[in-house]
């Protein structure tokens, strides 16, 4: 098979991030909850883990990074923190469903910086009047998951600061991408995926504090067990019940894959299949492609359509192919509103460091057949 | 033999509190720590050396990684240090 969905999952992974997850499930137990080397083993790996995330995500301790299921899991945190019912609150046009959905739930009065697609200083100035108008916080994805295109968050911080508005970046596209440093963002919280860009597996996500933050759920932590309330301090306030030890084994060899190979050299990677792809999906009739103008905006995630064809009649003749790729609208209706591509939405190809350029070789043969 | 009991408020604290004095050169040992040292109920600890404790608590200052209580161990028996 060839995988261009890695904008949901990576699907092949570091052998690495494989042997951790079954050394993990042959040597580990519960960290914190007790003193024998099964336990041990178990808490050094988190600590490994939280301290590879720390250095490279720029926190000033490993106790800011939390252990999460997923960016969902993530994300509802932070959101469930700062937003409270029925508040005004300020998003990008490109915004997931995992932003969308909570804030919903909270009926919070939402505000979307609307701007054509990839025009920046239109998104900039609403992002500017959201804040005037009073939202108390801003929500931002850094890369739009439909289009790969990369948002100006650093202006978004800015602003976000000038005003003391905190900021939540859903960096689900872009950890283990692009560089993204908490202290220079200055953001309030970052959430991310263990099972895209760092390579981790499915069931493992992370989201580093640098706020207080509420629990969505409570039980134990194997610490100050004498409390009925959960404990005030970071990571186990957020953290009840027992980890996914197996799952953080892996994130852990995932994030050294990252450490180790260079985020630059996989995003310019991506980046190569990425123009190639580009420049020979323009040359096939009847297709309408989306990406930026300028390289450097766009991660390795490519959107486009067929004339006359549905999105999910592509990617299922795709997938018949041995090709996997997403149709339909990526969970992120907000970002094909801002698109124009509702209702059928897109189909979308998404790069990891494993794939090659022969591959896009054959996906585009493949594309000719199904399309014509 | 005499030693000190760093008390932590996690094992992440205690294992960053740990990297800290091992990156300094000191030897540490993280212990569980029951309810005569912590009234909350679980927690955990590091064991010092006597002659470790100076230096083990520049460290930790310098590091912005205080723990959260200090006790004393002599011939078995505990006693809080003033932070």
């Amino acid at each position: 098979m060839i995988y261009f969905d890695s904008a949901a999952t990576t699907f092949q992974k570091p052998p690495s991030v494989r042997n951790a997850v079954l050394r993990a499930m042959q040597t580990m137990s519960s960290p914190g909850r007790g003193s024998y080397p099964h336990a041990k083993a178990a808490e050094e790996t988190l600590f490994r883990c939280r301290t590879l995330a720390s250095d490279l995500f720029g926190l000033s301790s490993p106790e800011q990074v939390v252990f999460t299921m997923n960016a969902t899991h993530a994300l509802n945190l932070a959101i469930k923190t700062l937003v409270s019912p029925g508040s005004r609150v300020a998003v990008s046009g490109y915004e997931h469903n995992a932003v969308t959905r909570p804030l919903h739930a909270l009926d919070a009065e939402v505000i979307v910086a609307d701007a054509p697609l990839f025009d920046r200083s239109k998104m900039i100035g609403g992002f500017r009047r959201a804040i005037e108008n009073g939202a108390k916080a801003v929500i931002c994805t850094h890369v739009s998951n439909v289009f790969g295109y990369i948002l100006p968050i650093k202006s978004i911080s800015e602003l976000c600061h000038k005003a003391n508005v905190p900021l939540i970046i859903d960096a689900s596209q872009s950890a283990g991408i692009l560089p993204l440093n908490m202290s220079e963002l200055g953001a309030a919280f970052i959430a991310m995926p263990g099972h895209k860009g760092l390579y981790g597996p499915q069931g493992t996500g992370l989201l580093l504090c640098n706020h207080e933050v509420n629990p969505l759920i409570e039980g134990g932590t194997g610490s100050e067990s004498l409390m009925q309330t959960m404990p005030d301090f970071l990571p186990d306030r957020l953290e009840a019940g027992t980890h996914n030890v197996c799952g953080i084994a892996g994130l852990e060899a995932g994030l050294e894959f990252i450490r180790n190979t260079g985020m630059e050299r996989i995003r310019r990677h991506e980046q190569i299949l990425l123009e190639k792809t580009v420049s020979q999906m323009g040359k096939i009739p009847d297709i309408t492609l989306w990406h930026a103008d300028d390289p450097a905006l766009q991660t390795g995630v490519l959107s486009f359509a067929v004339n006359n064809m549905e999105s999910f009649d592509i990617s299922e003749a795709l997938g018949l192919h041995g090709i996997a790729v997403r149709g339909g609208l990526h969970c992120a209706p907000f970002a094909h509103r801002t698109a124009g591509t509702l209702p059928d939405g897109t189909v979308r190809l998404s790069f990891s460091a494993f794939n090659r350029a022969e591959e896009v070789d054959s996906f585009l043969r493949t594309l000719r057949k199904v399309i014509r | 033999m005499n030693h000190y009991l760093f008390l932590a408020r996690s094992i992440t604290h205690a294992q960053e509190m740990a990297r800290v004095l091992e990156q300094s050169g000191i030897r540490v040992k993280t212990r569980r720590a029951g309810a005569g040292m912590t009234e909350r109920g679980c927690g955990y600890s590091l064991e010092i050396s006597e002659n470790s404790f100076s230096q083990a608590m520049e460290a930790l200052k310098e590091s912005g990684k205080l723990p959260v209580k200090i006790f004393f161990v002599t011939n078995n028996r505990r006693q809080e240090v003033a932070l």
